[in-house]
């Protein structure tokens, strides 16, 4: 079914629907990392205008699945109490490459170890996932090169027009939803066939071992400063670290909070041990790292790279390192290792 | 050549006397040191047909063009008439359609760093706050510098002015989206004043000590620090260079806004006019404020003023500095510095 | 749902002061861990960490642990009675069933004897396996010897070699690094051997580079890993490694897989 919704219309639909939260790319005015620019995150909506269509978050949507600082448990001396458990219906507005993201967070915290992670999977299933149809890409994606430009699974997806939306809408709830509003149309969702970044994902299998140790690493190490602003943003770093704080005077009280909070392994600490021991200690090896898990350890995990090519970590990063061009550089290798003959 | 010129009129047409007497320089100000570029054009113009061809940058940022007959004054009054009219648009239509060039010089050139339209530090748009001050200040006789920075960094040199504005930003915590990397913690430690601290693996921030340069916006990971989007500035006042007793300024507000620093601004006027020594050809308002002391100078100040509620204004002022004309007799010479050629 | 995440309280019914660092506490528990298994103890305001499981039995688990930080050091402080959180067992185990028909050598540096205590006593306790076990621990003085007593008693049943790093007066047992011992292992049948080395990297890399001087394969090589966790439960991602997983697909890996994780 596809209706074209006017401004009015599709917030009449965001004020009556009970129970439902709109969650999308919103701009918060002024709070940019730069004087007078505005942050573009994952926020609520409440009207058709709260919706930023012409610019990418700087943090993903990831932020409302994988809070960055979620409560596990809470300890009152005697019990262990899980927080309360919600059940709004969460809508989601996003884009074509991050509700791939959210599939690749998926393998991990529904899919991998014992079992399904109960905080994500809480939420998880209370998505309902609209894609934004992206009319033209932004200069630093490259979803085209990782087949991430195209999707099906949303259940509904919207292009902006001048006064309104055309939504076409593809599962029952959506349906339930808007029926009675807005007007019946016609329009086909377009697809971005090209991007500006232009990247060359090498085939795992060709992906020796020899790369990881390459002289290309070390120039990362000169370069990176280990901000970790690569893994903040990116839709598809799921990696965390526990803490615990206790809310007693008295070391022996119990009463503590233990929560989880995003790590990266850009960051210094990531494999930390008691007693001193660490791993890749230089930037260029948590590069490598980071690159290898992107679009080769993943993909021999699940199948299907990780990186979704949203292009944030290129936005992002304060030493203008394109991981982009980093996949290129480890294509030209895999290509050159290809060409010349053993000897 | 008969040359009978009225020096104090000329003067405060923004010529300047020079050492050679047929010859007069012409100062252009630039507010905000920012220019559209075409404005160049009249320059190099007015440089190269009446002028040596030359031009100098001033340290206020304005222009100096000199090598000019004093008989070319009259008309090139007239042909800068436009950018004048451009560069000081709340100028009166009478200072603008008499077309004899700038009104006033006593008041300088309002310079600013390159602010936010460039450098990711500022913390506003200096250019326009400097546009903003030249319009409540200018045009006035009475000597005084004003210069506009976007952080605490000061790279215009705004502790070199009798009133200095520094931009400030007013950090604000999202403790939620904080991953606690530390990397405000210890840059704050590192580059700026160490009002950062962890605690509970989040962070908490010192009021008494943060400055507001809006270090720890610019380097948090995830934005759990941003700016409130209110701008707050800290005012420096009475820092001067000069042969009797140069000194940096020295704070004299804190968080205050817009509105507080331009009505500041204005009232400095009044009390200039109320104190100056009227035996000197010409005295400048940092050593007023030495005769009157500091109270009775911040009491003009503020006067009328509705302060917002983060402003923190200076209760006393210990400036820093020195007087010439201390005693070098006994300074080291060349042949007592050991190793000395 | 079921939360992986909620611990449970565990009564300390015993302490056993091992050496100046290390602790063996002995838990209430009804977990049955298979060995190299590890869990997951806590105290409520001051953290997680995975732990080795070094004894099981009916309603109790051991744990040996070493106070290096923040942690371990407030369980060092804990007194019988007090409780500690566990969750788990996590991890693959040692294959102990693949062992059965084998020659099963294990060699253990320091406090990685913990993590194969399970395993030893469980061959040691069947007479016709106990025939096929050799043990060989490295540990760095004779005040870092663990389970001394026990490993007195092991040394009675089969062929039981302990070194310390460098010469004490107040021992006379073997001195030298656990790899120069590694050629008095008594191997009868090379083919079918396992070995099982666990300790810190150095050593197991050098430890295995004798095994295989000796003829043993990587395939018959086992080693038990240790990496930064923060959940154990294959979700924070601290311990991955290439594609897998330490506290997940480990932390016990056959020497042919663990030669291809590149930190
Ligand atoms: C599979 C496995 C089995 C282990 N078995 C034992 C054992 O039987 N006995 C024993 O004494 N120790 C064991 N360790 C090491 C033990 O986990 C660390 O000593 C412990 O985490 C230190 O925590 P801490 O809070 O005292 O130290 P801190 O330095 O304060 O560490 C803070 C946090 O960092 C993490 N961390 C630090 N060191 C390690 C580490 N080595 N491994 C994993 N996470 C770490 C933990 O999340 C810890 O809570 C094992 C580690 C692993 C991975
Ligand atoms: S690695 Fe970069 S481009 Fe790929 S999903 Fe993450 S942020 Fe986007
Ligand atoms: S790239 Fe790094 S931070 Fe991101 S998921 Fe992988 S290991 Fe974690
Ligand atoms: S954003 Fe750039 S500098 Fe920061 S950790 Fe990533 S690669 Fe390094
Ligand atoms: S604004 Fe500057 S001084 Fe204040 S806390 Fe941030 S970094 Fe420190
Ligand atoms: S830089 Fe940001 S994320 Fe890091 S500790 Fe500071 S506030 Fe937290
Ligand atoms: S410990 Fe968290 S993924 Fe292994």
């Amino acid at each position: 079914m596809k209706k074209l919704l006017q401004k009015d219309e599709f917030d009449a639909l965001l004020s009556t629907s009970s129970g439902v939260q709109f969650l999308g790319p919103v701009r918060l005015k002024g709070r940019g990392r730069f004087s007078d620019t505005d942050l573009i995150k994952y926020g609520q909506i409440k009207s058709f205008t709260d919706i930023v269509w012409d610019s990418k978050t700087y943090l993903s949507a990831k932020e409302l699945i994988l809070p960055i600082t979620e409560t596990l448990l809470d300890f009152t001396g005697t019990t262990v109490v899980q927080p309360p458990v919600e059940d709004a219906i969460l809508v989601l507005f996003l884009r074509a490459c991050d509700i791939h993201a959210i599939e690749r967070l998926d393998a991990i915290f529904l899919n991998n170890g014992p079992s399904p992670d109960p905080y994500y999977k809480q939420k998880r299933d209370r998505f309902k996932l609209v894609l934004m149809e992206c009319a033209v890409p932004f200069d630093s994606c490259f979803c085209v090169a990782m087949g991430t430009n195209t999707v099906s699974n949303f259940g509904a997806a919207v292009r902006c027009i001048e006064d309104g939306i055309l939504i076409d809408i593809r599962d029952e709830w959506f349906t339930s939803q808007i029926a009675g509003s807005g007007t019946d149309t016609e329009f086909e969702l377009q697809f971005p066939q090209q991007n500006g970044a232009d990247v060359h994902v090498p085939h795992i299998k060709e992906m020796q071992e020899q790369l990881f140790t390459h002289e290309m690493w070390d120039e990362y190490s000169k370069r990176c400063i280990a901000c970790g602003r690569c893994n903040t943003s990116c839709p598809t770093c799921s990696c965390f670290s526990v803490h615990d704080i206790s809310y007693g005077h008295d070391s022996n009280s119990k009463i503590a909070r233990r929560q989880r909070v995003w790590d990266g392994c850009h960051l210094d600490g990531f494999t930390d041990m008691a007693g001193g021991a660490a791993f890749r200690i230089e930037c260029g090896s948590r590069m490598r790292f980071k690159t290898f898990h992107k679009i080769y350890d993943y993909r021999k995990r699940y199948g299907v790279n990780m990186c979704v090519g949203c292009g944030r970590c290129d936005d992002v990063c304060p030493e203008y390192i394109s991981f982009a061009n980093c996949i290129n550089k480890v294509n030209d290798l895999v290509n050159e290792s290809r060409s010349t003959p053993d000897e | 050549m008969i040359r009978d010129i009225n020096r104090k009129k000329t003067v405060k047409n923004a010529w300047r006397i020079t050492k050679n007497r047929a010859l007069t320089c012409l100062r252009i100000r630039v507010p905000g040191g920012h220019l559209e570029a075409r404005h160049l054009e009249l320059m190099k113009k007015v440089a190269e047909i009446y002028g040596n061809g030359t031009v100098h940058l001033t340290t206020r940022q304005g222009f100096e063009i000199p090598g000019i007959p004093f008989e070319k004054m009259a008309e090139i009054n007239n042909l800068i008439t436009d950018y004048i009219a451009f560069t000081g648009q709340h100028l009166s239509t009478e200072v603008i359609s008499s077309r004899e060039g700038y009104p006033a010089a006593g008041t300088r050139n309002i310079s600013a760093c390159i602010g936010n339209r460039v450098c990711p530090f500022a913390n506003f748009d200096t250019t326009k706050m400097a546009l903003e001050i030249e319009k409540t200040v200018y045009p006035n006789d009475f000597h005084v510098k004003i210069a506009v920075t976007g952080c605490p960094n000061d790279c215009i040199k705004a502790h070199m002015q009798d009133i200095g504005v520094i931009g400030q930003a007013l950090p604000e915590y999202e403790t939620q989206s904080c991953i606690g990397c530390e990397a405000c913690v210890k840059n704050c430690r590192k580059k700026v004043t160490g009002a950062l601290s962890m605690v509970d693996f989040k962070v908490e921030r010192d009021p008494r000590r943060c400055i507001g340069c809006g270090e720890c916006v610019l380097v948090c990971p995830t934005q759990a620090w941003t700016r409130n989007p209110q701008k707050f500035f800290r005012l420096v006042v009475m820092g001067r260079t000069g042969k009797k007793n140069p000194r940096l300024a020295a704070p004299f507000a804190e968080w205050v806004t817009a509105k507080v620093v331009l009505g500041i601004m204005e009232n400095l006027y009044p009390y200039i006019q109320q104190y100056i020594d009227k035996s000197l050809v010409k005295e400048h308002v940092g050593y007023i404020v030495d005769r009157t002391g500091y109270q009775v100078f911040r009491d003009w100040l503020l006067r009328g003023i509705t302060l917002n509620p983060e402003a923190r204004i200076a209760p006393t002022m210990q400036w820093s500095g020195y007087m010439y004309g201390y005693d070098t007799d006994a300074w080291d010479t060349k042949s007592t510095i050991p190793g000395s050629l | 749902m079921n939360n992986a995440w909620v611990p449970v309280a565990n009564r300390i019914t015993d302490i056993i002061k091992e050496t100046d660092v290390e602790y063996t506490f002995t838990l209430e528990s009804s977990i049955r861990p298979d060995h190299g298994q590890f869990v997951e103890v806590s105290i409520p305001g001051i953290g997680e960490a995975p732990i080795s499981v070094s004894g099981t039995g009916d309603g109790w688990i051991q744990l040996t642990i070493r106070a290096v930080g923040h942690l371990t050091c407030a369980i060092s402080t804990c007194k019988v009675g007090e409780q500690l959180f566990i969750r788990g067992p996590y991890g693959v185990a040692f294959p102990s069933a693949l062992y059965e028909n084998a020659t099963l050598v294990v060699a253990a540096g320091g406090c990685a004897v913990a993590p194969v205590r399970t395993l030893i006593r469980s061959r040691l306790a069947d007479k016709k396996l106990a025939a096929n076990t050799r043990l060989l621990f490295g540990f760095k003085n004779p005040e870092s010897v663990l389970y001394k007593d026990e490993i007195d008693e092991w040394s009675k049943l089969v062929q039981t070699i302990v070194t310390i790093d460098k010469e004490a007066c107040s021992w006379n047992g073997r001195t030298g690094l656990i790899t120069s011992h590694v050629a008095d292992v008594d191997i009868p049948d090379l083919s079918q051997t396992h070995v099982v080395i666990v300790g810190p990297p150095v050593m197991m890399k050098y430890t295995s580079a004798q095994f295989f001087s000796r003829g043993i394969k990587q395939e018959q090589i086992w080693l038990s890993f240790e990496r930064r966790m923060a959940c154990g439960l294959g979700k924070c991602g601290h311990c991955k490694i290439d594609n897998s997983y330490v506290c997940v697909d480990g932390p016990v890996f056959r020497y042919d897989k663990a030669l291809h994780l590149i930190d």
